[in-house]
């Protein structure tokens, strides 16, 4: 414990920016999983066709991959461009966070957007013909009508989508964001003790997973509360 | 963006010995993880709290933390242990691809077991009462009646589980292990042709999915064959 007690405050950053790497890439998931189902969903069949390339080729590949395409990609196109205007220019990139986040989120909101599917067909087809036979306009039925009831059915999956974009943030430090992994390599080059300071990452990323865990089952609860009587 | 077709070409022979070692990494962290799960399984089901509590909290760890991190701290952390390092396991320990499909076991063993307890608690009360009222030991309705039923039952998730696998494989190349990606990554780093050669690579990933999914697909036809439709 001794070794670790300078590496408070790097350990607390590093987990900082894991977290808001998760938030930026959960928003992103959840606006590519809504763009999926909806192409899914919809007549058109070009729509089809692209939703349904996006989910094989994201799904399919590995995470590590497609990060790897997403930052390496984005930094030749960037630097090609930047060619053309200055011949000076030597290296342009997106910023790891927002490469990382992106892909995170084209990954997880693969697998999202099947879940999001799945939970638009399970609202009753009733309750949409009700809302138009009241005169409810479209965009008031997908937010009062379609939206309450699909994300009851979608939280189960969905919770574990977040578990696994958690998880899957641990693989920006590859591409240089400097989270906990990132911490925890610096402080073994000065204090050899590698072990324990792997340990620690996976330690706090148990506690984060098991928060989200906990949050989940109450959203879950709180999205059943009408159901209880019933059961 | 003009693609670079003939380095594509160039590449495909050293990618195909990098499949090679994703396969090894595969079948033997699949096959391996699937007794450690089987275990673990029994120790959760065992109905004795010091059999299943340890089993509980062995997969609550693992499925709680990346991957990546489990691979590090096999492969960075245990070599601080002098103990290890003079232990029989050395040999193995020392070794990136051993590192990497011990990571890989303990990690699939913990969700695989997961699923294998989904199948089991999904097997009907009334094919146990049925074996019991024909007479049959615990053993016997454990082998022929509740396990066919629970294999069945578990196939859809856990081909899910070993296509993950496969997926995961590609982190070995974190730790220098020239897997598929491994080696994509290397030839990126000689070229800097990342769209060219990573594009190629994912798909034959996307390939291998495929037939995974297919074969699974199969599988569960043949299981599930004395259900009537």
């Amino acid at each position: 414990m001794v070794d670790l007690s300078g590496w408070w405050d790097d350990y607390f950053w590093g987990a900082m920016a894991v977290l808001r790497v998760f938030a930026v890439s959960l928003v992103l998931t959840v606006v590519f999983g809504l763009i999926g189902a909806a192409a899914k969903l919809s007549k058109s069949r070009i729509a089809h066709k692209i939703a349904g390339a996006y989910t094989i080729a994201f799904r399919g590949t590995p995470e590590l991959l497609v990060l790897l395409i997403f930052y390496y990609g984005s930094a030749v196109t960037l630097t090609g461009i930047g060619k053309i205007f200055s011949s000076q220019t030597q290296f342009v990139d997106i910023p790891p966070f927002w490469a990382g986040s992106f892909a995170i989120a084209m990954i997880v909101g693969s697998y999202a957007t099947e879940t999001f599917r799945g939970a638009f067909l399970g609202v009753d087809p009733g309750h949409v013909e009700a809302a138009r036979a009241l005169g409810i306009s479209n965009l008031q039925t997908f937010f009062y009508v379609r939206i309450p009831q699909m994300w009851r059915l979608a939280l189960p999956s969905f919770g574990n989508h977040m578990l696994s974009l958690m998880k899957d943030t641990a693989l920006i430090s590859i591409i240089g964001l400097e989270e906990i992994l990132f911490v925890a390599e610096m402080a073994t080059a000065v204090t050899l003790k590698p072990f324990m300071m792997y340990m620690v990452v996976a330690l706090i990323y148990l506690s984060i997973t098991t928060v989200i865990t906990l949050v989940v089952m109450a959203l879950e609860k709180h999205a059943n509360r009408h159901l209880e009587g019933a059961r | 963006m003009n693609l670079d077709f003939h380095l594509i070409l160039e590449s495909i022979p050293k990618m195909l010995a990098g499949l090679g070692v994703t396969f090894q990494l595969l079948i033997l962290a699949s096959l391996l993880g699937l007794g450690l799960a089987i275990i673990l399984l029994l120790m959760r089901i065992s109905g004795r709290w010091y059999l299943s509590l340890p089993a509980f909290i062995y997969t609550y760890f693992f499925r709680g933390t990346p991957i990546l991190v489990q691979i590090f701290v096999i492969y960075h952390g245990l070599p601080q242990f002098e103990f290890i390092r003079a232990s029989v396991f050395w040999p193995i320990l020392r070794e990136p691809f051993g590192c990497a499909t011990l990571a890989l076991t303990l990690n699939s063993a913990a969700y695989v077991s997961e699923i294998l307890r989904g199948g089991y608690l999904g097997v009907e009360r009334g094919l146990h009462e049925a074996g019991m009222a024909l007479g049959l030991t615990k053993r016997h309705r454990f082998f022929y009646v509740t396990t066919p039923i629970a294999i069945r039952l578990a196939i859809p998730a856990y081909s899910n589980d070993f296509i993950s696998m496969l997926k995961a494989t590609s982190l070995a190349s974190t730790i220098t292990l020239l897997d598929m990606t491994g080696v994509a990554r290397t030839i990126v780093a000689q070229t800097f042709a990342p769209y060219e050669i990573f594009i190629a690579t994912a798909i034959i990933y996307i390939v291998m999915t495929g037939i995974l999914q297919r074969g699974f697909g199969l599988f569960e036809k043949r299981m599930s064959r004395y259900i009537m439709q």
